[in-house]
């Protein structure tokens, strides 16, 4: 086949994503785990850890821009390639909030205060189930798939208006710890953005694989309900 | 001078301070530059900047022009390649050239990658030499069955790689394109392009390109040659072919890769 390069180039660049992508997806479980068990070191170390998810994107976005001005790639491989930008981001912020749950962690010390740690971690369990579905999509360019997972949010959704509900409750019960109850609304929203961004990645998929833009959010549901 | 001479040992070719002229024209000035060993180098430039003439002296091309000189050095191995006792067909025989159209022998396809070799005193296993060099040359399984035919047979592509395929045969260190693919379309000049990455693995290569789309997508580090106000080609920028595709330190550099200049 032709353009043995350019073919090796683009798989060496969507091996490294796959890295972040399962960088992302470990410190993503890491974090509730650290939130659930209080373990603030181990907090520290993810929120630490997120500087090479940090570092992995300018690697990735550096060397498609290379193969950008060097390779002249057309159709497909163009396609491929503005996608692994967009999704190069999309997996930074997802680590963001893994690093963010990180930061409540660390900020709740050792304030007593009740969690909703069955619904955070099913969330993250759900969440980085669709991730990882999503990326296994990507490389496949298997759009149909692509397509599907973002209906899967709604589970994350409902996962996350249950622990908004307890959280709201609770502060409205408890207004001494109302503020810190407030920090486990961020980690709740942290982890609904995740699968949000997974729907993002879908829509990549489908690009790549069609070349027309479908737009595969659901309905727009967030703390505000608006 | 002798640490200067065993530190440019690692390079494939060095330059120092090279000055070509034509008579009293001098048509390159000043070039200092290493080229790295089993890596593609391109040249780039506009026209008239001095690019053919510099890749012709590195295998003393330009020794059939009447009036062409060199001052400064071009080392090979640590050798000056012109220094009187160097023999330039033992140089050509080392730094091998393809030209900018395919030129093949008016023979048949075995015959033209056996002639260079018998030209240059190599006799027995010519069958298994010329085989080696067109399977090199990515050409074999599509002439395997025909190697009588003659030559001028081939399409334009396979008219070059059997050219690639006969500088091959005798063995080079270096092999040096001009405009390898300016007679070829687009297909043909790919295979090509996939052809030179694949040498690069045990040759050292040294492209001039016209092409610029061509050096980003071909070659791991780019010079590139403008022209000063004299007319003489003068190098303005040399690094690996990302940076100077992506980054290039210099503003003529930049104009030219985007187009706004040459």
């Amino acid at each position: 086949m032709a353009r043995e390069n350019l073919n090796l180039q683009i798989h060496l660049i969507q091996d490294e994503l796959l890295v972040m992508g399962s960088m992302v997806e470990q410190a993503t479980l890491q974090a509730v785990q650290a939130l659930k068990n209080r373990d603030i070191n181990a907090a520290r170390l993810i929120y630490n850890n997120d500087r090479q998810i940090n570092e992995k994107r300018y690697a990735v976005e550096s060397a498609v821009l290379i193969l950008i001005a060097t390779q002249q790639p057309l159709a497909h491989d163009l396609r491929l390639l503005a996608a692994m930008l967009e999704i190069s981001s999309e997996l930074e912020r997802m680590g963001d909030y893994a690093k963010g749950i990180c930061k409540v962690v660390i900020n709740l010390k050792d304030i007593e205060l009740p969690i909703p740690v069955k619904e955070f971690e099913l969330m993250a369990e759900k969440a980085v189930n669709m991730f990882h579905r999503a990326l296994a999509a990507f490389v496949s360019e298997d759009f149909q798939t692509a397509r599907a997972i973002p209906a899967d949010d709604d589970q994350v959704d409902q996962l996350f208006i249950q622990a908004q509900h307890f959280i709201v409750h609770t502060m409205l019960e408890k207004p001494a710890i109302l503020d810190h109850m407030n920090l486990l609304l961020w980690v709740a929203h942290n982890l609904e953005r995740m699968a949000d961004r997974v729907t993002n990645i879908c829509e990549r998929t489908y690009f790549i694989a069609t070349g027309e833009f479908l737009e595969l959010e659901t309905e727009p549901k967030d703390i505000q309900g608006d | 001078m002798v640490e200067n001479q065993e530190s440019t040992r690692d390079y494939a070719i060095s330059t120092h301070d090279l000055d070509i002229y034509y008579g009293n024209f001098r048509a390159v000035k000043g070039v200092s530059l290493n080229f790295e060993p089993r890596k593609i180098t391109a040249i780039i430039g506009p026209s008239g900047c001095g690019k053919s003439t510099v890749l012709r002296c590195f295998n003393r091309m330009n020794d059939f022009i009447p009036g062409a000189r060199i001052t400064g050095s071009v080392l090979f191995h640590g050798e000056n390649i012109y220094d009187p006792k160097v023999d330039p067909v033992r140089i050509r025989q080392q730094i091998g050239m393809v030209f900018q159209r395919p030129n093949p022998f008016p023979k048949s396809i075995y015959d033209n990658i056996a002639w260079g070799l018998k030209v240059n005193g190599i006799r027995g296993k010519l069958d298994s030499l010329v085989e080696e060099s067109l399977q090199q040359a990515a050409l074999w399984d599509e002439v395997k069955d025909s190697l009588g035919k003659s030559a001028l047979s081939l399409s334009g592509g396979q008219q070059q790689r059997l050219c690639i395929a006969r500088a091959l045969a005798v063995k080079p260190e270096i092999i040096l394109m001009d405009e390898p693919c300016s007679a070829l379309d687009p297909s043909a000049t790919l295979k090509i392009e996939d052809l030179m990455r694949t040498l690069s693995v045990n040759y050292t290569i040294i492209i001039v390109t016209h092409n610029m789309q061509q050096a980003g997508r071909a070659s791991d580090y780019t010079a590139f040659f403008s022209m000063a106000p004299d007319r003489a080609g003068v190098m303005v920028e040399y690094g690996e072919t990302s940076q100077i595709f992506t980054n290039p330190r210099n503003k003529t550099t930049e104009d030219y890769i985007s187009g706004r200049y040459g």
